[in-house]
C-alpha cells in the first residue's frame, strides 16, 4: 500500500490565489503573487521553504518557460531547486502529488506548489489550437478535434446512452455559476440561466459557449510541509488523507466505454483505500468540470452516483451547495476559470479555505472532509486528493 | 516507412492498418508497440477495410487553427465492422445532428491535411 512507507503525515499550512480571468500582468508576475498570497497564509518566510513544484502548460505562450528559477529568485531564494510539471489540464494536481510525496517521504519539510498559466491574450483561435496539442495529436487533434469537440463526443455517446438531455447539461452550468457568483476569485462572477445556456452559440455540438469553461489567466499556490512543521508554525493548516493517480487511453477512441473516465476511478479508488473512506465520506467535492458533460461524468466515477445517474442527480439538485454532496461550491472550471496549470492546485486552495472556514458565503456546512479531482486531456491523466480538517 | 506514415498511406487507399498479437490474438491500431492484454511484442499486419458505424461525434463551428475554412464539420469516432476497435478522423459536409445518427454507416476515405477522412457510406 502506498502510505506504507511513507515517514511524514503531509498538512496543507497555507493557500493563496490571483483572480482568475483576463490578466494584464505577466506569467512571472502572477506566479510571483500566488505563491507570496499562500506563504504569508502560511505566516512563514521564504527561508522556509525548500523547494517549488510549478505547474504549467504554455509558458512559452507568454515568452517564459523556466519559471521555477524565476519565482525563486523573486522570493530571494535562489539557491532553491524547483521543477516544472505538465500533465495538460491535470498538471496542478499531478504537482500537487509530487510535492506530497516529497514532504510524505521526509526529502522535504516545507514546500510550495504553484501553478499558473498566462493565455488568454492569443486569443480564442489559438488558444483552441494550443489546447488541441494535448490530445492524442495524430489521431484527434489532426483531425480537427478541438477540446470542447472531444467532450462533445462524450456528450453524444452520454445522450445517446441515457435518459439525459441538453438541458439537463445545462443545469450543471447554472449551479457552477450560483456558486461562482459567490468567489471574489472568479472569472465569471455572474449567474446564468438554463435558457442563456441553451441560447448560447453552439461550439461542438452538443456543446455550447456556456457548457464549456472559459480561458482563463491565473495563479494560485499552496504550501505543503509535514505535521511537525504544521504545529511548530502554528497557523490553520489541514491535512492529506488520500492521495491517488491514474491514466487513460490516450484517445477516447481507446475506450471501452465512451462516457467513462478510467483515470478518475483508478486515482479515486487509491486514494480513498488510502483514506479508508468511502465515496459516502465525502462532504464536498472540486471536480474537474472543463464542460457540463465533464461533471457530470466526474461525479460517476468517482462514486457519488450510479453511471447513468449523474444526470438524475443534477436534475434533482442533489449537487448543489448545500445538498446531499456540494459539488463544486468553488464555481469550478466553468465558473471560477481555468487557467488549466493553476486549476488543480486551484481546488486545493478552495478545499483549504472550505475546511479552515475562510469560504464566506459559499462555505460548505460542518465540511470535514473534502475532495479534489484533476485531470488532463479528456481524463488520459489524473490524480484525485483527499483531505481532512484538523 | 513509420508505422504513422503506414496508417497514413493505407489510409489513403480507405483500408485501416492494425496489428494483431502473435501471442494472445488481440487486435490494435498499428500504433501499439506492445499488446494490451499479455504484453508481449509480437504483432502480424491485419489490413481492415475501413467501414464501420458512428459510435460518437460532434459537429465543430469553433475550430482549430487551419480548421476553419472547413466549419462546420464532422470530428467522428467509428466502430469498425467485424472488430471492437474504433478510429477517429474528419468528416466534412456536416451541418446538424439530424445530417449524422450515431450508427450511421460510415468509411475511411482518404488522408489530407485533415487528418484520417471519413465519409458517410
Amino acid at each position: 500500500m502506498l502510505s506504507a512507507n511513507f515517514v511524514e503525515k503531509v498538512c496543507v499550512l497555507g493557500a493563496g490565489s490571483t483572480k482568475y480571468g483576463k490578466l494584464s500582468e505577466s506569467i512571472a508576475d502572477i506566479t510571483t503573487q500566488a505563491s507570496v498570497a499562500a506563504i504569508e497564509s502560511a505566516g512563514i518566510e521564504p527561508k522556509e521553504v525548500k523547494a517549488s513544484y510549478i505547474s504549467n502548460v504554455f509558458g512559452v505562450a507568454d515568452k517564459q518557460v523556466h519559471i521555477g528559477p524565476v519565482l525563486m529568485s523573486r522570493l530571494g531564494i535562489p539557491d532553491r531547486p524547483s521543477l516544472t510539471i505538465e500533465s495538460a489540464c491535470g498538471s496542478g494536481s499531478v504537482s500537487f502529488r509530487e510535492a506530497y510525496a516529497n514532504i510524505a517521504a521526509g526529502f522535504y519539510d516545507c514546500l510550495i506548489a504553484t501553478g499558473v498559466e498566462k493565455v488568454t491574450h492569443t486569443g480564442t483561435e489559438w488558444t483552441t489550437t494550443y489546447f488541441a496539442y494535448c490530445s492524442d495529436f495524430f489521431y484527434e487533434g489532426q483531425a480537427g478535434a478541438s477540446f470542447p469537440g472531444l467532450f462533445a463526443s462524450m456528450a453524444r455517446a452520454y445522450l445517446t446512452e441515457f435518459d439525459a438531455t441538453e438541458e439537463d447539461f445545462a443545469k450543471v452550468a447554472v449551479k457552477n455559476h450560483d456558486n461562482g457568483y459567490l468567489n471574489p476569485k472568479a472569472h465569471m462572477q455572474k449567474k446564468i440561466s438554463v435558457d442563456d445556456v441553451m441560447k448560447s452559440p453552439v461550439v461542438a455540438s452538443p456543446l455550447k459557449l456556456y457548457d464549456c469553461c472559459p480561458f482563463s489567466d491565473g495563479a494560485s499556490s499552496v504550501v505543503l510541509c509535514s505535521e511537525k512543521f504544521a504545529k511548530e508554525h502554528g497557523g490553520d493548516y489541514i491535512e492529506v488523507i488520500g492521495s491517488g493517480r491514474g491514466g487513460s487511453p490516450a484517445a477516447l477512441q481507446g475506450r471501452e466505454h465512451l462516457t467513462t473516465i478510467p483515470s478518475t476511478k483508478i486515482a479515486s479508488e487509491q486514494a480513498y483505500k488510502m483514506a479508508g473512506l468511502t465515496p459516502k465520506d465525502i462532504d464536498f467535492a472540486e471536480v474537474h468540470d472543463c464542460f457540463t458533460i465533464a461533471e457530470v461524468v466526474d461525479t460517476e466515477d468517482l462514486g457519488f452516483f450510479e453511471k447513468g445517474q449523474g444526470i438524475q442527480a443534477v436534475r434533482e439538485d442533489r449537487t448543489k451547495l448545500n445538498s446531499d454532496i456540494s459539488i463544486n461550491p468553488s464555481g469550478g472550471l466553468k465558473s471560477k476559470g481555468h487557467p488549466i496549470g493553476a486549476t488543480g492546485i486551484g481546488q486545493v486552495v478552495e478545499v483549504y479555505d472550505q475546511l479552515t472556514g475562510k469560504a464566506g458565503e459559499r462555505s460548505v456546512k460542518d465540511a470535514k472532509i473534502g475532495l479534489t479531482h484533476n485531470f488532463g486531456a479528456t481524463g488520459a491523466s489524473c490524480a484525485v486528493h483527499i483531505f481532512q480538517s484538523v | 516507412m513509420s508505422i504513422e506514415e503506414q496508417v497514413i498511406e493505407n489510409a489513403k487507399q480507405g483500408k485501416l492498418l492494425t496489428h494483431k498479437c502473435t501471442n494472445c490474438g488481440y487486435l490494435h491500431l498499428s500504433t501499439a508497440y506492445y499488446c494490451l492484454k499479455c504484453g508481449s511484442k509480437g504483432f502480424e499486419d491485419v489490413l481492415l477495410e475501413g467501414s464501420g458505424t458512428v459510435a460518437t461525434y460532434t459537429i465543430i463551428t469553433v475550430a482549430p487553427a487551419g480548421f476553419e475554412k472547413y466549419t462546420p464539420y464532422a470530428f467522428v469516432v467509428l466502430k469498425l465492422d467485424n472488430s471492437d476497435l474504433r478510429i477517429s478522423g474528419f468528416m466534412g459536409g456536416i451541418k446538424t445532428p439530424e445530417d449524422l445518427p450515431v450508427g450511421t454507416k460510415a468509411k475511411i476515405t482518404g488522408f489530407d491535411e485533415r487528418g484520417i477522412l471519413i465519409e458517410k457510406q
